[in-house]
């Protein structure tokens, strides 16, 4: 494992709980700059709960999560919000604001209570319009977009926020393909235009394998599979079936013959 | 409604709008009673005169800062419990505070403590509890809003029954007394306990509005301010503290006065949809100002020489109001 300077995020034998059940065990990994990172597995496996305490949203019972070399708990709520920014599956409710406002609340941490937007405020927040294709919608209120533009809005937002680490939990869980690639096409968009790390919880096996740098799979609260995406793929579709516990068969694109893996043929089905 | 965000000249009208509707309250309320004192009358007659100054000009001042700050305090419980139905009153303060003071009516203590009645004292520290059963609720990290609404629905009915108790065993005329209470009034406070009640709620609001961009984030809900650089305890922690103490200071002063905290933000936001707390904070206190030096008019000018305990007349419009707002978030609009 690989615990030298360069290391972003560290996470050393985390382990957390819910009352009284354990929901993670022991899980450490270790994250560099600008690396891209898919955590996959079942449900239930531990895969939010894991994210949430590297975001600082929930404390580990065991182990410690460090950013930067810091614990994250010991950070100050600002000092947290200039390293990283996360997005959840959905808001927890209504957001009562227009786009744009949300998109300069974004910017909390830089701006303090009393500061007036300033250039590079309003910069930040043109860059994240941009990036997430949302130039159309900014004077909307947050409460009339539709499920694939909420999500643009949210990923904006914390674009918006200007931090080196973005955390995502299951951002395209509730979107249709076309909105779940415009939110993609986002990602691919802020990479280009800056170095960001990214951790990100997803179901989708395929697009984690062809965007992101490394995969860490969670099976029953522990750690089954952590590194590069390409030693994944070379294990698939053997690591899915344990990983899933079902069976996943191997397809080819028509045209390029890029690998594509899904649980609905092959052994079982007709 | 729309489904885009309010201009800026809207927002200029409407801003505008409640400054013009409070001087207006401000100028004509104070000559309008069982006496109407008209300019000429202040210059000329000694005791319209008095009247107007040590009566109806405290009056006025004291109503206006209580009906602003409940709405502003109403605009603060939205925005952290994240429910359009909170507010002092249907989060059981206003019953805890009510139960004080009817202890203190029943036990027969009079006199002063810190230069209030014990009435007072009684009904600041009724509140204070109340509320304290609502932070172990909002403090936890389980509970929704609608735990923290139940909660409060409890508290209410709790306060109710043990002041129907102490009505029952407190004879004639201490239950007449607590009735009067309950009721709600602004009259008879004299201009020091105006002061007195106005210059801690004027500290406590500067606080608030000053912290005004963490409610703009605790309104987006808990991860997403967390996520942006609040810390959610701390945040709920120091705004619950500040409304407590205006609510427990104005409910101790005034008595119960219901409504005003869901009327005053509701009617802002639905006139500035999509907006910011510190320019809704500024129109909520200014409509909830005017909203009650009206109402307090209307209690002294309908059947004198009588007055009607304005309580009765807040409540009286809030309620259909209430329900409105319940009606409208039926549809998904507001907020």
């Amino acid at each position: 494992m690989s615990t030298g300077l360069l290391s972003f995020v560290d996470m050393a034998g985390c382990s957390a709980r819910y009352g009284r059940s354990t929901v993670l065990e022991a899980c450490s990994f270790s994250v560099k700059h600008g690396e891209r990172w898919a955590v996959l597995g079942p449900n239930g496996a531990g895969k939010s709960t894991l994210v949430k305490m590297v975001a600082g949203l929930l404390p580990a019972a065991d182990g410690i999560v460090s950013v930067n070399g810091k614990p994250v708990v010991n950070m100050r709520a600002v000092e947290r919000a200039k390293i990283m920014a996360y997005v959840p599956q959905k808001p927890d409710g209504v957001i009562p604001y227009s786009v744009r406002d949300y998109l300069m609340l974004g910017r909390y941490a830089h701006r303090g209570l009393l500061r007036a937007p300033s250039r590079q405020d309003r910069d930040a927040v043109a860059a994240a319009v941009a990036i997430c294709d949302i130039e159309h919608i900014t004077t909307r209120l947050m409460y009339t977009l539709s499920g694939g533009e909420l999500q643009r809005v949210l990923l904006a937002g914390a674009i918006a926020q200007e931090t080196p680490l973005l955390i995502l939990d299951e951002p395209t869980s509730f979107l249709d393909p076309a909105h779940e690639r415009f939110f993609f096409d986002a990602l691919g968009r802020l990479h280009e235009s800056r170095e960001v790390t990214l951790i990100m919880v997803t179901h989708d096996i395929n697009s984690a394998l062809f965007r992101c740098s490394h995969i860490l799979a969670l099976r029953d609260r522990q750690t089954l599979f952590c590194g590069t995406a390409a030693e994944f793929t070379a294990e698939c579709p053997g690591i899915l079936n344990r990983l899933f516990s079902t069976a996943f068969a191997t397809y080819r694109h028509h045209e390029n013959g890029a690998m594509v893996f899904g649980a609905w043929g092959g052994e079982g089905y007709p | 409604m729309g489904r885009g965000g309010v201009s800026l000249t809207r927002k200029t009208v409407v801003v505008a709008g409640c400054f013009a509707a409070a001087i207006i309250a401000m100028v004509f309320s104070p000559g309008i009673g069982l006496q109407t004192i008209t300019l000429h009358d202040l210059l000329s007659d000694e005791q319209a005169r008095f009247i107007f100054t040590t009566l109806r000009l405290p009056r006025m001042v004291t109503a206006f800062f209580a009906g602003g700050c409940l709405a502003v305090c109403g605009l603060i419980y939205q925005a952290i419990f994240r429910n359009p139905l909170a507010d002092p009153f249907t989060l059981g303060i206003s019953s805890g505070a009510s139960l004080g003071a009817a202890l203190c009516i029943l036990g027969g203590i009079s006199g002063t403590v810190a230069g209030m009645s014990f009435i007072t004292a009684g009904a600041f520290a009724g509140a204070l509890a109340a509320m304290a059963v609502i932070y172990v609720f909002a403090l936890s990290n389980e509970s929704d809003s609608a735990t923290i609404l139940l909660a409060g629905v409890v508290v209410t009915t709790v306060c109710s029954g043990a002041i129907m108790f102490i009505h029952v065993i407190g004879g004639v005329h201490k239950s007449y007394q607590i009735l009067r209470w309950l009721m709600g009034a602004v009259d008879g406070v004299a201009a020091q306990n105006a002061v007195m009640m106005i210059v801690p709620l004027l500290a406590l609001l500067t606080v608030a509005v000053l912290f005004m961009p963490q409610l703009d984030l605790l309104s987006t809900g808990d991860t997403l301010a967390h996520s942006r650089g609040i810390n959610i305890r701390n945040a709920k922690l120091l705004f619950i503290s500040i409304t407590t103490v205006m609510i427990a200071t104005t409910v101790s002063v005034c008595g119960p006065i219901g409504f005003i905290g869901i009327i005053a933000p509701h009617a802002c936001r639905m006139m500035l949809p999509g907006t910011r707390h510190r320019l809704l904070a500024l129109c909520s206190f200014l409509t909830g100002g005017t909203f009650l030096i009206i109402t307090d008019t209307i209690a002294r000018s309908v059947a004198p020489p009588s007055e009607i305990p304005v309580g009765i007349i807040t409540s009286l419009c809030g309620g259909p109001f209430f329900l409105i707002v319940l009606y409208r978030l039926k549809r998904r609009l507001l907020l």
